[in-house]
């Protein structure tokens, strides 16, 4: 059976130029970049082209432009480093529905007696302006808030919020995590994204392998490096670079860059997915679908489906997504971002994303457009809340739903 | 999904969804017996019914003949829910005999479950006592005399401990008894009580209390979970009232009329000393020359009126 692969946001598949280019330094072209011979200098002369192309696709000069082992680390060293080099300001501001690498990183500043604002988003996942313009305070010292949510592809308007933090106080720093979106829709460092300090993103959800990642810290910005212990990327994160992933890196960004026109391609066979899904499944909520969102991402909420027996189902069909649900997390929980929507209380559980890539077909889209609809069926069959005859829930579903034991 | 999964668990859930023959999914009508436990809040639930053929004479010999599920969850719930019918049809058992299966009998059947995964087996003992206690309701068995404590209405009543899963104290205190729960990460895998804010793990009278009244304070364990640091108060300086009120009298008189006649108007988020954060509505939202507006026209209007160091910023 072949695999059809929908969830480019959990990870993508390595472009064949990029896996090519990595193997001569991982066969002969071994030599450390910071060595005094000119077999390492043509090594260091490919990060240097590497950092030219990374830095190309958003717009960035290439000295500000660091390497790192992946977006994860470059949110930790940003929250991390803004703190340590701006240790009189306590207060941080960000949102309800970052992903867990900044998340957790501000509430472990918390911890050490940090003030974290979580800013709400609305019920498409769209950010509260208002209370995040009361969120900004004298004594704030960074603004962490997501380009693209990974789960549900809403787009935060980063251009304006970090006018609006830089108009405030130009000594508030302003951190993007763009993982999700950097290679799937333009950003400019020099244009829309001007007023943006730092930013992360990662190699691997563009198509280069997994292990590398990247962070921009505009000239001037204040922020210490995490890594420390060595001179590499101009004393900024120390340690030996890796050099495969780099050089396979520079390729898939100067692939991604060529490919940010077949964005419309991308948003198209999604679009027809939501369609067709809505047409043939009654009772399902599309998360985000009124905001802004990623070409890509489709987030839906099946109520009265749990995600994880979905998922399993989908596998079964040859079919790789994602869910939401509290059961796919290892926590109890349903996802925090859809809890953050208020999404109901019937469909949070059954929360299912699909994820494009340029690599998905139009014969991919029509099998799970033909398959997902009879999974969900099958599903509602065994569900206590479903009339499975009338295809609506049962009417005393909303009552035995709050139910927790009935004698 | 990561989750490890027994081949029986797999093949169970399989069965069950493509509605194979001898599975047990569905409902009887007219049960003998009904019983319900979890929620769609929680994220898994179970309606469990069975039949019993009837001892003419003596209702404590009625045999259940028939079992099925009803069960909104995940992989492990929906085998879980399979594996408990399959068990009680074997075995032919007496609804009171059918209180001995255990959540253990059913983590047995699957061939193991993951650790985080025990509380879909759990699910399935509960909603097979509250079957069974609705049968004897139906049917006149007094199960006290039986020798069968059945406290699950008191329970319900209980006062709330875990708040997000609705986990009442009385069932926590049989529970933890009766599943040996050492420690609140094992409660939270059986029962989910504490599994989602965790405010009730060291809470007074939360999860911790609880085990430590029943099993004791286990020596050298720490009082308490080194609570997190209240966050210092905020130092938030309050904007001179008078400024503000200056600056909201400006833009009514002399800012809104004028936006106004151009089928337009203004909503001030918020000021911040002299930082007037502002939104242009109606006709003037759209405008190519909104953010000029804001600057020109507002920000100038209170740099006159009010204070020239006032600056607008547009939301």
């Amino acid at each position: 059976m072949k695999l059809i692969y929908l969830d480019n946001n959990a990870t993508t598949a390595v472009a064949p130029e990029a896996a090519a280019a990595m193997q001569p330094f991982l066969a002969d072209q071994y030599f450390n970049p910071s060595s005094m011979y000119a077999a390492a200098a043509r090594v260091a002369r490919a990060i240097k082209d590497a950092r030219r192309d990374v830095a190309a696709l958003i717009g960035a000069e290439p000295d500000r432009l660091f390497f790192t082992g992946c977006a994860t680390e470059s949110n930790n060293w940003a929250i991390f480093g803004a703190a340590r080099a701006r240790p009189e300001r306590r207060h941080i501001v960000t949102s309800a529905v970052e992903h867990p690498a900044v998340r957790e990183t501000c509430r472990e500043l918390g911890r050490l007696g940090y003030e974290i604002t979580e800013v709400p988003v609305d019920r498409e996942g769209r950010l509260d302006m208002n209370a995040y313009v009361r969120a900004l305070r004298p004594d704030t010292l960074l603004v962490t808030l997501m380009h693209a949510n990974n789960e549900t592809g809403v787009i935060f308007p980063i251009e304006g919020l970090s006018r609006i933090a830089k108009e405030t106080d130009p000594g508030i720093l302003f951190h993007t995590d763009a993982t999700q979106s950097v290679g799937k829709i333009p950003i400019d460092l020099a244009g829309n994204f001007r007023h943006v300090d730092m930013l992360s993103f990662s190699g691997h959800k563009l198509h280069a392998p997994k292990g590398v990642g990247a962070l921009y810290v505009r000239r001037g910005a204040p922020l210490r490096p995490f890594l420390i212990g060595g001179h590499q990327e101009g004393g900024q994160r120390a340690g030996t670079e890796n050099v495969p992933h780099i050089v396979a890196f520079g390729v898939a960004a100067q692939l991604a860059k060529r490919h940010l026109d077949d964005e419309s391609a991308i948003r198209s066979k999604r679009d027809r997915l939501q369609a067709e899904l809505a047409r043939r499944i009654p009772m399902m909520e599309i998360n985000g679908g009124g905001a802004p969102r990623l070409p890509n991402t489709l987030n839906l909420a099946v109520h009265f489906v749990e995600g994880e027996a979905m998922l399993y189902q989908l596998d079964a069909h040859g079919i790789c997504a994602s869910s939401g649900s509290a059961c796919t997390s290892g926590s109890l929980e349903p996802s925090h971002v859809l809890t953050a929507m208020n999404v109901p209380f019937t469909a949070r559980h059954g929360s299912i994303r699909f994820s494009l890539s340029r690599f998905t077909t139009d014969e991919e889209i029509d099998y799970t457009i033909e398959t997902f609809p009879r999974i969900v069926e099958a599903l509602r069959r065994i569900c206590p809340y479903w009339d499975v005859a009338r295809n609506v829930p049962r009417p005393d579903a909303a009552r035995n739903a709050g139910a927790v034991a009935v004698g | 999904m990561a989750w490890e999964y027994s081949e029986k668990t797999v093949q169970l859930f399989m069965d069950a969804v493509h509605g194979k023959p001898g599975t047990h999914m569905g409902e009887i009508e007219n049960p003998d017996g009904l019983g319900e436990h979890g929620s769609i809040v929680c994220g898994d639930a179970l309606r469990f019914t069975f039949r019993v053929e009837r001892h003419p004479t003596d209702p404590r010999l009625d045999r259940i003949v028939a079992a099925r599920y009803l069960t909104f969850g995940c992989t492990s719930a929906i085998a879980s829910s399979e594996a408990l019918c399959a068990i009680i049809e074997e075995g032919r058992y007496t609804p009171i005999e059918a209180l001995k299966i255990t959540n253990e009998d059913i983590v047995k059947y699957l061939g193991g479950l993951p650790t985080q995964k025990i509380h879909c087996s759990v699910m399935g003992a509960e909603a097979l006592e509250a079957a069974v206690f609705n049968w004897a309701q139906r049917r006149g068995v007094d199960l006290e005399k039986e020798g069968v404590r059945l406290s699950m209405k008191d329970e319900n009543e209980g006062r709330i401990v875990c708040k997000c899963f609705s986990v009442s104290e009385p069932y926590l205190r049989r529970k933890i008894r009766e599943l040996n729960l050492r420690s609140i990460p094992e409660i939270t895998h059986a029962l989910k009580a504490g599994g989602a804010c965790q405010s009730c793990h060291h809470a007074p009278g939360g999860l911790q209390d609880l085990l430590d009244e029943i099993w004791g304070r286990a020596a050298g364990e720490p009082v308490s979970a080194a609570a997190s640091p209240e966050p210092p108060a905020a130092g938030e300086p309050l904007s001179p009232y008078q400024l503000m009120k200056r600056i909201e009298r400006a833009i009514e008189e002399r800012v809104r009329p004028a936006l106004q006649s151009d089928g337009g108007d203004l909503e001030i988020v918020d000021i911040k000393e002299r930082l007037v954060y502002c939104r242009l509505k109606g006709a003037c939202a759209g405008c190519a020359g909104s953010a000029m507006t804001l600057k020109m026209m507002v920000e100038r209007v209170l740099k006159e009126e009010v204070d020239e160091r006032i600056r607008v910023i547009a939301v």
